[in-house]
């Protein structure tokens, strides 16, 4: 546990901000009346059999797959009289529709990724939204201009995203959040101030990334507090303000980030400076793979070129005002599911700040050149770096932070030798980052025009396909370092 | 516990400072409970405790710790509590108190719906 003393630094913080805390607190002067009585079991209510909509009352329906328009006007009417197993076909066209699903199993595809387009206007919140519906599949269609995100799925059991596109979305383009056994591939996001793809609050994920672009995006990939058979492989993050960033914090359950494995990825000029971008896409700005508080992660084989600061960095993450303190090493292994029921830390016991340092990291076999401020870098904010773990071989790289880092710190070999020659100091970074180019609005960020992607084969005759095995299993040795485009 | 030495700690705060301004979320520590039994946290995107039971009468202090916007909505379309997006940025609070005994579902409509994602439940008893 560490704690940075910045008292001043707060009250710095509020002055700068013009902060009075009073403001920022609504007290509630109604009367609340429950849902039910205490003591007494919420009704139940029966599911009707699902109809179709009025106007398809004469169409015959049969077994196969719910068509829209031709069957059900809008893709929220056809998801609405889905049952589990069911498989929905999207025309080409225009959907100005924020879908939520709650079925299970149910596969959505689209006959064309490029021409099904569900267009939020920029004042819809999500193209499809899972809620609990586990095994649910997307596939073949493009989201763009809504307020949050492209596809999202949350707390479910099963899920896959194949073929689709997210572009201008004002968090994430493809989300998934406290959800396990997913696989996201042939995707491609852009133009979103956070990252375009997600993986968060997990562990163990088991779920796989796998053939995915991200470009212009605040982050690549961000993953907060995921991990756990978590694969990242065979995919391409470029021209984001930074490339591949998993992170520990406290602002979402299930700390710390551990156990993501980084495999046969191009990752490349990361030094995006007109994108949307969160605060911590600003920060981490012109860095290829960076863990951020990161624990047990593999980085292997990946070829990582062009970045203003590290092309793989190993470094802590400061997490201000945190809403809990770091767990002790004896609880990494410790569930999502486990730290769901805990209480909400007496808040005399957390720190006004805390140093996520990134401990017990494997970088291996990586091509690394042109990376400005070191192809390697280890780094933390107090922290002997020498007693966090991580180790580095057979990477090819020009220069590294501390020297000589493979020597050093060579894996399965004790640490030894001078760790301060040409070390890493972060906190230039901070410093930095004030002068940085702001976020630029979503809505109006200079994007390239949507490349032209593989549509997926088969889509008008392909069989439902729902989320059921995922995810699958991937031949990590088999992967080699990816060639440059 | 370590600590840092004040230079680190005032360029990390003046850094927050300057591009954390604009969304409320650095200003968080005025405003935690002293009892912890009446508190939930709005992280991104769980409410925690999920599930809480207090006396009729407390006063419940909900606090948004993450660093995303939410909202409480009651669940089956109550509107004599919640509180909306527009007040619930990162860092703020919202207070309510809950006189009469019962079930008091609600969710986050970001990320959750009535029976799923971010959900959370209150029993007041009596």
């Amino acid at each position: 546990m560490r704690r940075i003393g910045a008292a001043l630094g707060v009250l710095l913080l509020l002055a700068a901000c013009g902060a009075d805390p009073d403001d920022a607190v609504v007290r509630d002067t109604r009367t609340p009346r429950p849902a039910t009585s205490a003591g007494t079991e919420p009704t139940e209510s029966t599911e009707a059999d699902p109809q179709p909509d009025e106007a398809t009352d004469s169409t015959d329906m049969g077994s196969g797959p719910l068509l829209v328009p031709e069957q059900f006007p809008t893709i929220q009417q056809a998801v609405d009289a889905a049952v589990p197993g069911d498989l929905i076909l999207i025309s080409p066209g225009t959907y100005h529709e924020a879908v939520n699903v709650t079925t299970d199993e149910l596969t959505i595809r689209g006959l064309s990724r490029a021409d099904v387009i569900l267009d939020g206007e920029f004042e819809l919140d999500n193209g499809i939204r899972v809620l609990g519906a586990n095994g649910v599949a997307i596939e073949n269609m493009t989201a763009m201009n809504f307020t949050k995100n492209g596809f999202f799925w949350t707390g479910v059991e099963g899920y896959r995203g194949s073929y689709l596109t997210a572009y201008r979305t004002g968090d994430y383009g493809v989300y998934a959040f406290d959800s396990s056994k997913g696989l996201l591939e042939h995707s491609y996001a852009a133009g979103s101030p956070d990252a375009g793809f997600y993986i968060g609050e997990c562990y163990t994920c088991d779920a796989v990334i796998d053939d995915v672009i991200s470009e212009h995006n605040g982050l690549g990939y961000s993953g907060t507090n995921s991990g756990g058979n978590l694969l990242i492989v065979n995919s391409t993050f470029r021209f984001n303000r930074a490339g591949i960033v998993p992170n520990s914090g406290s602002y979402e359950l299930c700390y710390p980030e551990r156990e993501t494995t980084i495999v046969g990825n191009l990752v490349y000029s990361n030094n995006q400076a007109d994108t949307p971008a969160i605060d911590v896409a600003i920060l981490a700005m012109g860095n290829g793979i960076l863990s951020a508080g990161g624990v047990r992660n593999l980085i292997e084989r990946n070829r990582v070129w062009d970045h203003d600061k590290t092309g793989i960095g190993l470094v802590p993450f400061l997490e201000e005002n945190p809403a809990d303190d770091q767990p002790p090493q004896s609880e990494w292994g410790r569930s999502c599911a486990e730290s769901k029921s805990d209480a909400p830390p007496d808040p005399a016991t957390v720190p006004e700040v805390v140093l996520w340092d990134s401990h017990d990291n494997e970088v291996r076999g990586n091509a690394l050149s042109d990376n400005r401020e070191g192809d390697l870098a280890v780094a933390s904010a107090g922290t002997d770096i020498s007693t966090l773990g991580n180790c580095f071989a057979d990477n090819d790289f020009t220069r590294s932070r501390p020297s000589a880092v493979e020597s050093l710190a060579p894996c399965g070999d004790p640490v030894s030798g001078d760790w301060s020659a040409d070390s890493l100091d972060v906190a230039t970074w901070l410093v930095e980052a004030a002068s940085r180019p702001p976020s630029v609005n979503f809505q109006t960020a200079k994007l390239p025009p949507i490349p032209e992607l593989d549509e997926m084969p088969n889509a008008a005759d392909a069989p439902a396909d729902p989320a059921t095995n995922m995810p699958p299993s991937v031949d990590l040795a088999a992967i080699e370092v990816p060639a440059k485009p | 516990m370590k600590k840092l030495g004040w230079g680190i700690g005032a360029v990390f705060a003046m850094t927050s400072a300057l591009i954390g301004c604009g969304d409320d979320r650095t200003v968080v520590v005025s405003r935690i409970a002293e009892d912890g039994s009446t508190r939930v946290v709005a992280l991104d995107n769980s409410f925690r405790a999920e599930t809480m039971s207090v006396p009729a009468g407390t006063e419940v202090l909900f606090t948004n710790v993450g660093r995303n916007v939410h909202d409480v909505v009651p669940s089956g379309g109550s509107s004599d509590w919640g509180v909306e997006q527009g007040q619930f940025s990162p860092g703020a609070s919202y207070r309510v108190t809950f006189t009469e005994p019962g079930l008091y579902p609600y969710y986050c409509s970001i990320h959750g719906n009535e029976t799923a994602g971010m959900v959370g439940m209150i029993e007041v008893t009596s």
